[in-house]
C-alpha cells in the first residue's frame, strides 16, 4: 500500500477493527452485545479519523456517538422486550435477499473504486487546523449551522411529544 | 490502489454492513443501530477525500461535522417513534409493523 504519510498497519488494524464490529452489530443474537459491539465500532471510526488527521471529527465522535447516542440506544433496549428463540428468528424473511444484495453492491462499488483513477492530490495530509475550521463553521457556513440547531430543538420537542405518555381525556 | 482507494473500500465494506442490517434484521432497534453505522461509513468517505484530495479545504471535515448532528437528532426522534409504537403494540419486530399499509 503506497502513500505519503498513510500509516499501512495503522490503517489494517483500524480496518479490521471498525469492520468485525460493524458485523457484530449486525450479527449478534443478543442485542445487548450488538449495542456494545456498536460502541466500539464507534470507537474505531473515531481512531479512523483520528489516522485522517481529523481531530475535531474524532472527538465530537467520541462525544456524540460512543457518548450520547450509544447512551440514548442502550435505554431504548432496556425500555423494550427482550426477546429470545432460535437464530433465525432474529432475521426476517427478505433477509436470504438481503446478504446477495449486500456482497453484490460491495463488490461492485469496491470494483469502481479500485479501478477508478482517483488519487490523492498530494499524499500530504489536507485537513484543515481547528482555527481554519472555526473560521469556516462561524463565517462561511453559519447558515447550515443555525439550521442544524433548528433541526435539533424540532427533533427534542418531537421526541418529547412522541414517547410522551398520552394522557387520559375526559 | 492508494491510500484514498482503501479507506473508500473501507468505507464502502461498513455500508454494506449495515445496509445488509437494516435490510435482515427483525428488531427495528437493530435496525437504527445499523443505519448509524451507515451513516458513520459515509463519514469515513467524507473526511477521507476532504483529507486527500483538498479543493474545498474545511468542507468535507464540516459536512461530516454536520451529518453527524443530523444522526444525533434522528436517532432520538426514530427511538421515540420505537418505544410509542412499542406502548401500543408491545413488539419491536419490524414485521409486525404494519398497521401503516399503504
Amino acid at each position: 500500500m503506497p502513500g505519503g504519510d498513510f500509516h499501512p498497519w495503522f490503517f489494517v488494524i483500524v480496518a479490521a477493527w471498525v469492520l468485525i464490529c460493524g458485523l457484530g452489530v449486525v450479527a449478534f443474537k443478543k442485542i445487548m452485545y450488538s449495542a456494545v459491539s456498536m460502541v466500539l465500532c464507534f470507537l474505531g471510526v473515531a481512531f479512523a479519523y483520528a489516522l485522517l488527521d481529523a481531530s475535531l471529527v474524532a472527538i465530537i465522535q467520541i462525544l456524540v456517538y460512543v457518548g450520547a447516542i450509544s447512551i440514548v440506544i442502550i435505554f431504548a433496549i432496556m425500555l423494550t422486550e427482550l426477546q429470545e428463540g432460535r437464530y433465525d428468528q432474529f432475521f426476517n424473511r427478505q433477509s436470504i435477499f438481503a446478504a446477495p444484495l449486500a456482497v453484490a453492491a460491495a463488490a461492485v462499488l469496491t470494483v469502481v473504486v479500485a479501478s477508478s483513477d482517483i488519487s490523492g492530490v498530494t499524499d500530504k495530509a489536507l485537513n484543515p487546523g481547528l482555527k481554519v475550521l472555526s473560521d469556516l463553521l462561524f463565517n462561511r457556513y453559519v447558515f447550515p449551522f443555525e439550521l442544524v440547531s433548528l433541526v435539533l430543538v424540532a427533533a427534542l420537542i418531537g421526541a418529547i411529544v412522541l414517547a410522551r405518555k398520552e394522557e387520559e381525556r375526559s | 490502489m492508494n491510500a484514498l482507494q482503501w479507506w473508500l473500500t473501507l468505507s464502502i465494506l461498513l455500508f454494506c454492513i449495515g445496509a445488509y442490517g437494516v435490510l435482515a434484521r427483525r428488531n427495528v432497534i437493530v435496525v437504527v443501530m445499523s443505519l448509524e453505522v451507515m451513516l458513520n461509513a459515509v463519514n469515513i468517505a467524507l473526511v477521507a477525500i476532504a483529507n486527500f484530495r483538498g479543493g474545498d479545504p474545511g468542507a468535507g471535515t464540516l459536512f461530516a461535522l454536520f451529518i453527524i448532528t443530523i444522526a444525533a437528532a434522528e436517532v432520538t426522534v426514530g427511538l421515540a417513534i420505537v418505544i410509542a409504537n412499542y406502548r401500543n403494540k408491545r413488539t419491536v419486530q419490524t414485521d409486525q409493523f404494519n398497521e401503516l399499509k399503504g
